[in-house]
């Protein structure tokens, strides 16, 4: 299955943020607890950790753009031969955790 | 990666700060930071993250919570020839130390005779956003009557820097306020952005109805109202103050001459407040014109936010504002023979 890599909003005062870091690259295996990306936001840095086992497949963000807090960052999906759609929008949402450091 | 070397970027609010203040510390190697949490935290609002990584303890140093020290140290680090940064984060506290900053600090140039200068950046953050009676307010009017004092607001990303890089070459003491809810925004900041000279105001959004002066985050508030004036064919022309001592009356009288209608809007308390100081020197220059005053209600910052926001200006009240002032009768210029 495909996912779309977002940050879940609303957050508080947060509508955008700019991604500092990919820890992966398109074909990059995640496992659960794994750090994907980091994000900067006005106040502090997000880090977004896989929820489970995951492949990295198209960054849509790349490091120092902006993206919409609920915009997909990337797509991802549970294997790595999965067809990719031209949008990413009607993915579901992937589950990650992510945390404010 | 791009071969092009990047020349605008957009950037938050407290990466405007810092850059301004690691520029000038990798400048000037007698430039330092102190503050609570300015450090390995990299400041309240992380407006000085990485500086402690890069410049070191010595040079950007914690404090403990204890502002007339802070201040205090600071005074004595410039008359030394050090150029400190001092943080403290809400304006409120700067109550502690008003004692250093309006006894020593802002005098010691005039009380010796010119032989010791206070190159000293008090920076503060000033409004209301939820905390309450004692960590919400903005007195800039009242750091405005001291003399050898000068007071700085920025009220987006490109003057944030502009400002702080220029009251970290000023020779004299200056207190430097920004705003806890301009904190969460971005803007675009050029790689050669100037710096932004103080005592000089700027023309935010031109109109030809009526002038609203603001500063800080009342800027925005009065670019919204503006939005929706215009919808109604109200067109009013808002000026950014940026720089509240000294106070640039020439860009103010210029747009009130256009206009003939002048609302102030501060944060603050409207009683002996910015408002006031503009509307009545607007007066002595031009003769009389329609002027309002809009800022807080006469009542402590509640931190229930019901009560906070009936307290302060918002976009609703600055054009509701506008439109009494508008109403009024229109004054004639006076007659000069």
């Amino acid at each position: 299955m495909l996912y779309k890599l977002v940050l879940p909003g609303p957050i508080d005062d947060l509508s955008e943020v700019r991604v500092l870091e990919w820890h992966g690259s398109t074909g990059t295996r995640f496992n659960p607890g794994d750090l994907v990306v980091e994000l900067d936001t006005h106040k502090a840095v997000v880090e977004m950790r896989a929820s489970s086992k995951t492949v990295l497949r198209r960054i849509l963000v790349a490091a120092g753009e902006w993206q919409q807090v609920g915009e997909p960052l990337a797509i991802l999906s549970d294997s790595a031969d999965e067809p990719l759609p031209d949008r990413a929008e009607n993915l579901a949402q992937s589950s990650v955790t992510y945390e404010m450091v | 990666m791009s071969a092009e070397p990047v020349r605008m970027r957009r950037v938050f609010f407290r990466e405007a700060i810092c850059r301004a203040v690691r520029e000038t510390l990798d400048a000037d190697p007698n430039a330092i930071v102190m503050g609570q949490d300015v450090g390995a935290f990299g400041g309240s609002y992380r407006e000085f993250s990485g500086l402690f990584e890069r410049f070191g303890p010595a040079r950007v140093r914690d404090t403990p919570v204890a502002e007339a020290a802070m201040v205090g140290l600071g005074i004595g680090a410039a008359a030394a020839g050090l150029r400190p940064l001092v943080s403290i984060t809400y304006m409120d506290f700067v109550l502690l130390a008003l004692d250093p900053l309006v006894n020593y600090a802002a005098k010691a140039r005039f009380k010796t005779g010119g032989q010791i200068r206070v190159p000293l950046v008090v920076k503060l953050t000033a409004g209301a956003k939820g905390q309450g009676v004692a960590h919400s307010q903005s007195f800039e009017s009242w750091l405005m009557s001291v003399p050898g004092l000068r007071v700085v607001a920025p009220s987006n990303v490109a003057n944030a820097y502009g400002l702080m890089r220029s009251a970290l070459q000023a020779d004299g003491p200056v207190v430097y306020v920004d705003h806890k809810r301009l904190f969460p925004t971005s803007g675009p900041l050029d790689d050669s952005a100037p710096e932004v000279p103080f005592g000089m105001a700027t023309v935010s959004r031109p109109g030809r109805h009526a002038t609203v002066i603001a500063h800080s985050y009342m800027v925005s508030v009065a670019l919204a109202a503006s939005g929706v004036l215009a919808a109604t064919g109200i067109d009013c022309e808002v000026i950014d103050l940026r720089s509240l001592a000294p106070l640039d009356l020439a860009t103010v009288c210029t747009s009130v001459s256009k206009t003939g209608a002048l609302l102030t809007l501060e944060e603050g308390q409207v009683a002996c407040g910015i408002g006031a100081e503009i509307a009545c020197q607007v007066q002595a220059r031009l003769g009389p014109v329609r002027v309002s005053r809009l800022g807080a209600v006469p009542a402590p910052v509640s931190s229930n936010s019901v009560l906070e926001a009936a307290s302060l200006p918002d976009a609703a009240r600055v054009a509701e504002a506008v439109r009494r002032l508008l109403r009024t009768p229109e004054i004639p210029p006076p007659h000069r023979g």
